[in-house]
C-alpha cells in the first residue's frame, strides 16, 4: 500500500463517519416520533464500532463526537436544541459519549493489532521461504559437487579396473611376440618353451575373459541407472530359480558346505526368472569369496509378510560391520579393498552387488544384510513381492496337485 | 650377469600379472620372487635381498608408497615402481619417496625389460681417491670443477655444474622437480618448477648436439627428468 492510498482510504473514512451517523440520525428520525434515547445510542455505537473496525481510531472519534452532537440535538429533549433540561439525559449523553469513545478505541486496537499481526506473519513466511529457498540451492550445489566427485571416483574405478586385465594381456602379448620376433634359437635357456607359450595365451584367454564380463557388469549398471532395466515377468518357482542359480555357482562352492532350505507353503512369484537367478548367484558367489573353505553357505527362501518371498543366503566369513552394510551396494565399493575387510586373493568387479540391488528394486523388492544366526557371518535377504494378476499366485503344494492332476 | 642370476622382487596384488612376469622375467634369466602385499614384500626382502625390486603402486595392506619408505630406511636397492595411468600424483610421490623409475600400465614387457636393465646398470663409479665422477660419455672432476663430454671441456655455470653433479650421480633413474631442486637450490625452492626449466634449457644448450631433441636429458611429462649418459 503506497502513502497516498493509505491517505486517501483515512480521509474517506472521517467523510464516512460522519456521513453515517448523519444517514442514521435521519433514519431514525423518519421511523417516528417519539423515539427511546436507548435505541438511538445503541445504533450509534454499533456504526461507530463498524467505523473502528474499518477506518481505525481517527474516524472513530469523529463519528462519537459527531454522534454526542446528534444524540443531544435530534433525541434528547428539548429536541432541535444542543441543551439539555433532565439532568438524568446528562447521564445519559456523557455514559455515550464515554461508551462511544472507548469502543471506538478498543475496535480500533483491536484491527491495528491483527493488521500488525497480519504484517508479522507475512513477514515470517517472507523469511521462511527465503530461507527454505537459500537452503535448497546450497544443498542443490552440495549434491552436485558430490555427485561430481563421486563420478570421477567411479571413473577412477573403471579405469583401473579395465586396465587391470588390460595390463597383464599387454605384458603376456608383448612377451610371446618378443620370442617371436628373436631368431637367437641357439640360446634355448632364454625361451618360453611350450608351456610358457602356453601360460601367456592362457592368461590373456583368462583377462578377455574378465574384461568381457566387466564390461557387460557395465552395460547392466548402465541400464539399472538410466532406469531400462524391464523384467520379462512371468509366474516361475522360485526352487528352480535357486536350483539354476546353484548349479551355475557350482564351481564358486565347491570348497563349501551347501544348505538349502525351502519353505513347504512358498508361493510361486512373478519374477524375471533370469534376472532373480542371477541376484541369488551372485549373493552365493559373494558368501563363497568372502567366508573360508569348509563353512557353511545356506540359502533359504521362505513366505514373507505382505505376500513376499524371501531369499537369504548367509555365510560363516567374517561378517560385514553395521557401517559397511549399505555402501557394499554402492558400485565398484569392494569391502576388500575399500573397507576394513582383510581378505585377500578376491577379485571382484565391485558391481555384483550393485547390480543385484537394481534387478530387485525394478521387481519392487528390497536387498539388505542382516546379521547371520549364527555368529560371525554375514546374511543377505531379499525380499520379492509375489506379484499378481488376474490368476493369482498358486503355491507350491498347489501347483503340484495341479500338475498332478 | 657375472656373479649368477640377478634376484627380482616382483610385488604385485594382481595375481594374473605376477604370473606373467614370473615366467617372462625367469626367461630373460632372472631369478624371481613374487610378493602380493607390501608386508610380504618387506619379509621376502630381509630373507632374500634382490638386486631390483619392480611394485605396483596400489596394493592392500602396505601399498607401493609406503613399501618404497620402508625400503629407503634400510637399503639402496633399485625401485621401479609399476602405476596405472592416471595415478601421476602417486607416481611423483612413489619417486619422492625413493623410486628409481616407474613404468606405466599397461606397459610392453620389451620397455619393462628395457628399464630393468637400465637399473640395474647405473651405480655410476665415483672414484674417492681422485674425487672423478664418470658414468658414459660423461665425466666430472669434483675437486677441478670439470666437466668433460667425450673428452671435451664443458663450460658451466656453478648451478649448472651442480645439476650436472646431480645427473651424473643418479644416472639413467627419474629425478622429480621436487628433488632436483631440492637437491641442487635446496629445501625452499621445491616448488619453483620454473627455474629448473630455464636451467635445463640452458644445461642441454651446453651438452646436447639437437637441444631441440635432447638425448641426454630427457623430459618425465609432469613427473621430472631422467639422464641418459650414452
Amino acid at each position: 500500500m503506497t502513502t497516498e492510498s493509505v491517505y486517501a482510504r483515512k480521509w474517506f473514512g472521517f467523510v464516512a463517519a460522519i456521513l453515517g451517523i448523519a444517514a442514521a440520525s435521519g433514519i431514525l428520525k423518519l421511523l417516528g416520533d417519539p423515539i427511546n434515547p436507548t435505541t438511538v445510542a445503541l445504533a450509534f455505537l454499533l456504526l461507530i464500532l463498524f467505523v473502528a473496525t474499518a477506518w481505525g481510531s481517527g474516524p472513530a472519534i469523529v463519528a462519537s463526537l459527531f454522534g454526542v452532537v446528534c444524540f443531544n440535538f435530534f433525541f434528547l429533549p428539548p429536541i432541535g436544541t444542543l441543551t439539555i433540561s433532565d439532568p438524568r439525559n446528562w447521564i445519559a449523553l456523557v455514559a455515550f459519549m464515554i461508551t462511544a469513545i472507548v469502543v471506538g478505541q478498543l475496535s480500533a486496537r483491536v484491527k491495528r493489532r491483527a493488521e500488525e499481526a497480519e504484517s508479522a506473519k507475512r513477514e515470517v513466511e517472507r523469511l521462511y521461504y527465503e530461507l527454505q529457498d537459500s537452503f535448497e540451492r546450497s544443498s542443490q550445489a552440495k549434491a552436485l559437487k558430490q555427485s561430481e566427485r563421486l563420478k570421477s571416483a567411479l571413473l577412477d574405478a573403471v579405469t583401473h579396473d579395465l586396465r587391470t586385465p588390460l595390463t597383464s594381456i599387454k605384458a603376456s602379448a608383448t612377451t610371446l611376440l618378443a620370442e617371436l620376433n628373436s631368431n637367437d634359437s641357439s640360446n634355448s635357456e632364454l625361451r618360453l618353451g611350450d608351456e610358457g607359450r602356453k601360460e601367456m595365451l592362457q592368461v590373456i584367454d583368462e583377462e578377455t575373459d574378465r574384461l568381457d564380463h566387466f564390461v557387460e557388469g557395465l552395460t547392466k549398471l548402465a541400464r539399472i541407472d538410466a532406469g531400462e532395466l524391464h523384467p520379462q515377468r512371468q509366474w516361475s518357482s522360485v526352487p528352480e530359480i535357486i536350483a539354476a542359480a546353484m548349479k551355475r555357482a557350482e564351481r564358486r562352492t565347491r570348497d563349501h558346505r551347501l544348505e538349502i532350505w525351502i519353505d513347504d507353503e512358498l508361493p510361486s512369484v512373478r519374477v524375471d526368472e533370469h534376472a532373480i537367478a542371477e541376484v541369488v548367484y551372485t549373493l552365493v558367489d559373494n558368501a563363497a569369496k568372502y567366508s573360508p573353505a569348509d563353512t557353511t553357505i545356506r540359502v533359504a527362501a521362505v513366505p514373507g509378510a505382505d505376500s513376499t518371498v524371501v531369499i537369504t543366503v548367509e555365510d560363516h566369513g567374517p561378517g560385514i560391520t553395521a557401517e559397511l552394510r549399505e555402501r557394499v551396494f554402492d558400485k565398484f565399493f569392494r569391502a576388500m579393498r575399500d573397507g576394513d575387510v582383510r581378505h585377500r586373493k578376491t577379485a571382484g568387479t565391485g558391481m555384483g552387488l550393485a547390480i543385484a540391488r537394481g534387478i530387485v528394486e525394478a521387481h519392487d523388492g528390497r536387498i539388505w544384510i542382516e546379521d547371520a544366526d549364527e555368529q560371525p557371518g554375514t546374511k543377505f535377504v531379499a525380499q520379492l513381492p509375489v506379484g499378481d494378476d488376474e490368476t493369482g499366485p498358486l503355491t507350491i503344494s498347489e501347483k503340484r496337485r495341479k500338475a498332478q492332476a | 650377469m657375472n656373479e649368477g642370476k640377478q634376484r627380482v622382487l616382483v610385488v604385485d596384488d594382481e595375481p594374473q600379472l605376477t604370473r606373467v612376469l614370473l615366467r617372462s622375467l625367469t626367461t630373460k634369466g632372472y631369478e624371481v620372487r613374487v610378493a602380493g602385499d607390501g608386508e610380504f614384500a618387506l619379509q621376502t626382502f630381509h630373507d632374500w635381498p634382490p638386486a631390483l625390486v619392480i611394485t605396483d603402486l596400489a596394493m592392500p595392506n602396505m601399498d607401493g608408497l609406503e613399501l618404497c619408505r620402508r625400503l629407503r630406511q634400510i637399503s639402496q636397492v633399485p625401485i621401479i615402481v609399476l602405476s596405472v595411468r592416471g595415478e601421476e600424483k602417486t607416481k611423483v610421490e612413489a619417486l619422492d619417496a625413493g623410486a628409481d623409475d616407474y613404468v606405466t600400465k599397461p606397459f610392453g614387457m620389451d620397455e619393462l625389460l628395457a628399464r630393468i636393465r637400465a637399473t640395474l646398470r647405473r651405480q655410476p663409479e665415483t672414484d674417492a681417491q681422485t674425487n672423478l665422477l664418470s658414468a658414459g660419455d660423461f665425466q666430472i672432476d669434483l675437486n677441478a670443477h670439470l666437466v668433460t663430454h667425450k673428452g671435451n671441456e664443458l663450460h658451466l655455470t656453478p648451478k649448472e655444474f651442480d645439476l650436472m653433479v646431480h645427473f651424473l650421480r643418479n644416472a639413467g633413474r627419474v629425478l622429480t622437480h621436487r628433488a632436483l631442486l631440492g637437491a641442487v637450490w635446496g629445501g625452499d625452492y621445491t616448488e619453483q618448477n620454473e627455474y629448473l626449466r630455464v636451467f635445463i634449457g640452458q644445461l642441454r644448450k651446453k651438452i646436447e648436439s639437437d637441444p631441440s631433441k635432447p638425448r641426454h636429458i630427457l623430459t618425465e611429462p609432469w613427473v621430472g627428468y631422467r639422464f641418459h649418459p650414452e
